[in-house]
């Protein structure tokens, strides 16, 4: 290597030096243009071939430049009127359908609304408060995250005209998944149902089986089918770091049927130990269930070993009857499988029944909490929670995966939800939430993150391979809650 | 008789050749499998990659989908920005803690001053600190300075202004550098300080200062050290994504690196994970084409300063 190489490569670093300085400095723009200048003259000595690289370092100073202009401070934000939102949501469509949403917003209000996806959501919303970056709306995937931020400060609650204005849209059990010990912090942004079971109508008609109405309907069918030489479930729980997780939306909604939701409540809170006969009982349930010999196909030979997504070929190509997911699974069958159009093949859904009168539904979603107090972020909070916001996101959804047919994954349980802009699979997602009379959210995403995020996921592991039994598994769990 | 043996030792080190190389290659290839499934699977059908392995390849499976979908992809920013974005990070992360190193290493090794000994194994020390720990304070320190108030005072000194560089490019590669320069000085003083002491001081002899010999004698005789060393940099910068996350994450989507870019592309519940092949090869051409260009360097390197001359 050549001398002028290495006064080419000081070159570089004395580029990177002024430019840092520029950083610091107040006067950006004027920085940087003499870090381009003094840049040029340094350069002229260099090697051509070290001046791509001279090129990408100016490039960097001026997108730099644009990215500090467009950040600003606090204040600065407030006088644009811009307002930011984060969420785990991140594929091209979602963030495409949730931009698209916001659109019709901005033209009423002249308030600017930028959403990120982030791949980590969790860990970055925990650093961005911590670093005092928080976004100015989140979108929490788990109500016992954002109750965690509320009870820290971190957390605006809502003001009461925004909370009345948006609460109108909701029935009480959807609107109380955001209240934190009396105080209103979230607003519904999106509702997943989990109390769904999988199933190709044709092959029901085929066979002679009919819905089954109630649990003990269930276990007759799964018997008959077994009976008859077929595989009546296809399940699954392997998914990465959080296997387990489809085994304990089971003993949710096994729960919520024979408990009740008072006692589901409890069981979130602590108040009801996971050594309690109701827990214990739903572990053995789930247990038989999955025992009976012939009763499940798992693809990747055990249950634990089948990935939850890799359920959706083997339900298609008749490997099983049934399979237990919740509503975003359509995502996940096999790439032209037609959905609830009376077509030979067509996947359809029906609820997840329990022996009770009631009608309780297990469902996830999203809540949007604000961590900034001004006038316009209420604006925004107030559309969020409006069935205008939902209606929009699932019309540019639908757009952006190709329109007409196609499955969005989202859903919401909004009052005045336009149900012609659903799919016909979907507008029975719709159907069963508005029909519900008990709506309970996820308990893994309520209890503290060591049990729910960690032990539930584990030791139901554990009893699903026949490591434990049902009881040693309750036992271990209740010893982790914190 | 002479022959015999010509053709006795031949074959036997033909023999001895076969079974000494043997087990490297078949380790080279046991390495390689994953690599070559990810390969393979990059081009297979969403339904292929969720039902079987990639050993049961059918050309009906083959599909250069996924490579359009990720290159075309525009869900924070678009897959051009994204490397355009890496190499704003990865450059500056690279070519600026060797610059620094270089001149500390020479000063560790050649120049005798006081406490010379302790201030090197202090700075060593420091790649024993896990960077995670101090990520936060890191952010913090871009977003809002450092402050300290001096106690019965009341006065409050600022040892750092407010940047403000979070969410920026320059907030990922000021933290690379700042914690690459323990290892950077690390091995560039062992390579630098085994340079023979002869060839010092007939420089000196002849009149040249510090600033001479590190210019015209260190530094060219330091370049395998200095190419090895970019090459571990360059691939970890990179192919990070903790540092960047937490320095830009949401705040500036238009700054995040491709490593975000493509985790993005993966969707919630991993709805979209058949995109993640198909996006590992995209993301590895880069660091690919580093490797290979500064290969010859690279196990020289690897032995710098592992004997002293």
């Amino acid at each position: 290597m050549s001398f002028s190489r290495w006064k080419s490569l000081l070159a570089l670093l004395a580029v990177a030096v002024l430019f840092l300085a520029a950083c610091s400095g107040d006067e950006v723009t004027d920085a940087a243009e003499t870090v381009a200048e003094g840049a040029d003259e340094v350069v002229e000595e260099a090697e051509e071939a070290m001046e791509d690289e001279e090129a990408m370092e100016e490039e960097e100073a001026m997108e730099e430049e644009e990215a500090m202009e467009e950040e600003g401070d606090g204040e600065a934000m407030a006088d644009t009127g811009t307002v930011t939102i984060t969420g785990p949501e991140r594929t091209e469509q979602d963030v495409a359908a949730l931009n698209a949403a916001f659109a019709p917003f901005t033209e009423e209000t002249g308030i600017e609304v930028v959403y990120t996806g982030s791949a980590d959501w969790e860990a970055e919303i925990n650093v961005a408060v911590e670093g005092g970056t928080a976004p100015d709306i989140s979108f929490f995937p788990q109500p016992g995250k954002l109750a965690d931020f509320a009870r820290d400060g971190h957390l605006k609650a809502l003001p009461d005209a925004t909370s009345s204005a948006a609460s109108a849209n909701w029935d009480a059990g959807s609107w109380a998944f955001g209240t934190v010990d009396g105080g209103q912090y979230g607003i519904p942004a999106k509702t997943d149902l989990k109390s769904l079971v999988w199933y190709q109508p044709a092959r029901f008609e085929a066979l002679g089986y009919s819905i089954p109405e109630t649990w003990d309907d269930l276990l007759a069918l799964t018997d008959q089918a077994i009976a008859d030489g077929n595989t009546p479930w296809c399940v699954g729980i392997e998914s990465g770091q959080a296997t387990g997780w489809p085994f304990t939306d089971w003993i949710e909604d096994i729960m919520l049927r024979t408990a009740g939701p008072d006692a589901y409540d409890q069981w979130v809170t602590g108040d009801l130990d996971f050594t309690d006969p109701a827990v214990v009982g739903a572990f053995e349930a789930v247990g038989e269930l999955w025992n009976k010999p012939g009763a499940v196909f798992a693809s990747g030979g055990t249950i634990a070993a089948t990935n939850f997504g890799d359920n959706g070929t083997p339900l298609v190509e008749g490997d099983c009857l049934m399979h237990r997911q919740a509503s975003f699974f359509g995502g996940f069958l096999p790439e032209g499988t037609p959905a609830a159009d009376g077509s030979e093949g067509a996947v359809d859904v029906f609820y997840f029944p329990g022996n009770g009168t009631d009608r309780p539904i297990l469902v996830a979603g999203t809540l949007a909490a604000a961590f900034h107090d001004r006038a316009e972020i209420w604006q925004v909070m107030e559309y969020i929670g409006s069935a205008e916001y939902a209606n929009t996101r699932q019309a540019a959804q639908k757009e952006a995966l190709g329109g007409e047919g196609a499955l969005t994954g989202f859903a919401s349980a909004v009052k005045g939800l336009d149900s012609s802009l659903f799919e016909p699979l979907e507008q029975s997602f719709v159907e069963i939430m508005a029909t519900a009379d008990v709506a309970r959210f996820d308990a893994s995403d309520l209890m503290p993150a060591d049990v729910g995020a960690g032990t539930f996921w584990s030791e139901g592991t554990s009893f699903v391979n026949g490591d434990k039994t049902a009881q040693e598994a309750a036992e271990a769990i209740e010893a982790s809650w914190p | 008789m002479a022959v015999s043996m010509n053709a006795d030792s031949g074959l036997g080190s033909i023999l001895y050749r076969g079974l000494s190389r043997f087990p490297m290659w078949a380790f080279a290839l046991l390495w390689l499998l994953p690599s070559l499934g990810l390969f393979l699977n990059s081009f297979r059908s969403r339904d292929a990659q969720r039902n079987s392995g990639f050993w049961t390849l059918s050309p009906n499976d083959l599909t250069l989908e996924h490579y359009e979908t990720v290159l075309g992809a525009s869900s924070v920013n678009s897959m051009g920005d994204s490397l355009l974005n890496s190499l704003a990070i990865s450059i500056p992360a690279t070519i600026i803690p060797i610059a620094i190193a270089a001149f500390a290493a020479y000063g560790f090794a050649w120049i005798d001053f006081k406490g010379r000994k302790w201030m090197f194994i202090g700075t060593v020390s420091l790649m024993a600190i896990p960077l995670q720990v101090a990520l936060i304070p890191l952010l913090r320190m871009y977003v809002s300075g450092a402050h300290y108030t001096l106690p019965f005072l009341d006065k409050t000194l600022t040892l750092v202004p407010a940047w403000g560089v979070n969410g920026t490019a320059t907030a990922v590669w000021l933290t690379h550098t700042g914690f690459a320069m323990p290892f950077a000085i690390f091995l560039l003083h062992n390579y630098i300080s085994s340079l023979p002491k002869d060839i010092f001081e007939s420089a000196r002899i002849d009149g040249a200062d510090h600033f001479t010999i590190f210019w015209r004698l260190v530094l060219p005789l330091s370049i395998p050290v200095l190419a090895a060393f970019a090459i571990f940099q360059f691939l970890w910068t990179w192919n990070d994504f903790l540092i960047a996350l937490t320095m830009i994450g949401s705040a500036n989507p238009d700054a995040l690196p491709t490593t975000i870019t493509i985790a993005n592309l993966a969707g919630d519940f991993g709805r979209n994970e058949h995109l993640l092949p198909a996006g590992a090869f995209v993301q590895a051409f880069i660091p690919l084409v580093v490797f290979f260009a500064l290969q010859r360097y690279f196990v020289r390197g690897l032995l710098a300063g592992s004997v002293k001359g």
